[in-house]
């Protein structure tokens, strides 16, 4: 036989004694990879939208919005308000949920009025006929240092009436 | 300090990922390796940086790599029971021109392959290599039978 190299252990090196586990360890971490990966294609870890509904006696509101995101992360909200009563003066107050930490790039069609509704983001959204539907479009970006799970929550005005109230739970991955 | 935390997620990250991949596609730089490298290098930056175009992000995020790559290899260095989990240990899969099949099979390598990466070192036949390891770089060394 010839010499065996400098620092070769032929049990261990050649013979694989005891190193059965590697292939093991090995098998695992592919196995979480692979596992990652069908959860990522699952919509685990965001961003497609889903759609909720709250229905009141006199509006529906309608959010169409993911509810699973990642920090960086460009995406869209809805808000569909149809009034089955006429709602004179529309209001829709968003918690602090909505925008603390996530960048609010534009809202289309811009509101009549925004303000702050006791530490929450008020939009004036003015006169919507009765059997009438109210687009809110809201393009936004998720801050590249957020993360976390939140509850947003959404409620309808007519003027100073709460005609509904909407929760959303959001999960934001780092 | 978010990026020096998301340099560590992406180093542990990457480090597990070259380990699973093992040692036959580490050794090997094919053109499409080459590419795979840079993309790979540009996903992980926009993880790591992300809208960050500071020279003081890029220098936390550069550091944190290179403090950790330090940390590893002076781990490596000083405990013996650290080297094969960070780099595991050589493989023979060839003693006195006979090939250790279980070995080679393990390593994903096939016999011509080996046959291959020999005719690289000027060995013409297996018959002729007195020991080929599989090293934990990835590469194959051979020595040659001691001519008579």
């Amino acid at each position: 036989m010839a010499d065996i190299p400098d620092t070769i252990v032929l049990k261990r090196d050649r013979d694989l004694a005891k190193r059965s586990k590697e292939l093991w360890v090995r098998r695992a971490l592919l196995l979480a990879l692979t596992v990652f990966l069908i959860l990522a294609f699952l919509n685990v870890f965001g961003q497609r939208s889903t759609t909720s509904s709250t229905i009141a006696p006199a509006a529906t509101l309608t959010i169409h919005s993911p509810d699973t995101l990642r920090s960086g992360l460009i995406f869209e909200s809805r808000l569909r308000i149809f009034a089955t009563k006429e709602i004179k003066d529309a209001i829709v107050v968003l918690s602090p949920e909505w925008i603390e930490g996530i960048t609010f790039n534009t809202v289309e069609p811009s509101p009549v009025g925004e303000a702050s509704k006791n530490g929450s983001l008020s939009f004036d959204l003015g006169h919507i006929p009765q059997g009438q539907e109210y687009s809110l479009y809201i393009q936004m970006q998720v801050n590249p240092t957020t993360f976390g799970g939140r509850t947003q929550e959404t409620r309808l005005f007519d003027g100073q009436t709460l005609l509904l109230t909407s929760s959303r739970d959001v999960t934001i991955f780092p | 300090m978010d990026i020096a935390i998301r340099a560590v997620v992406l180093y542990v990250f990457v480090f597990l990922l070259m380990r699973l991949a093992g040692r036959r596609e580490l050794s090997s730089l094919q053109p499409f390796d080459l590419v795979l490298l840079i993309v790979i290098g540009d996903a992980l930056q926009q993880g790591l940086t992300q809208s960050d175009y500071s020279v003081t992000g890029a220098m936390i995020a550069v550091g944190t790599f290179a403090l950790l790559q330090v940390g590893t290899s002076y781990l490596n260095f000083k405990f013996k029971w650290v080297r094969p989990v960070l780099e595991g240990y050589p493989i023979v899969v060839v003693q006195d021109g006979k090939v250790i099949e279980a070995n080679l099979k393990r390593e994903r390598i096939t016999v011509d392959e080996l046959a291959e990466a020999a005719r690289l070192q000027q060995l013409a036949s297996i018959d002729d290599i007195a020991w080929a390891v599989v090293e934990t770089s990835g590469q194959i060394s051979f020595i040659p039978k001691k001519s008579s």
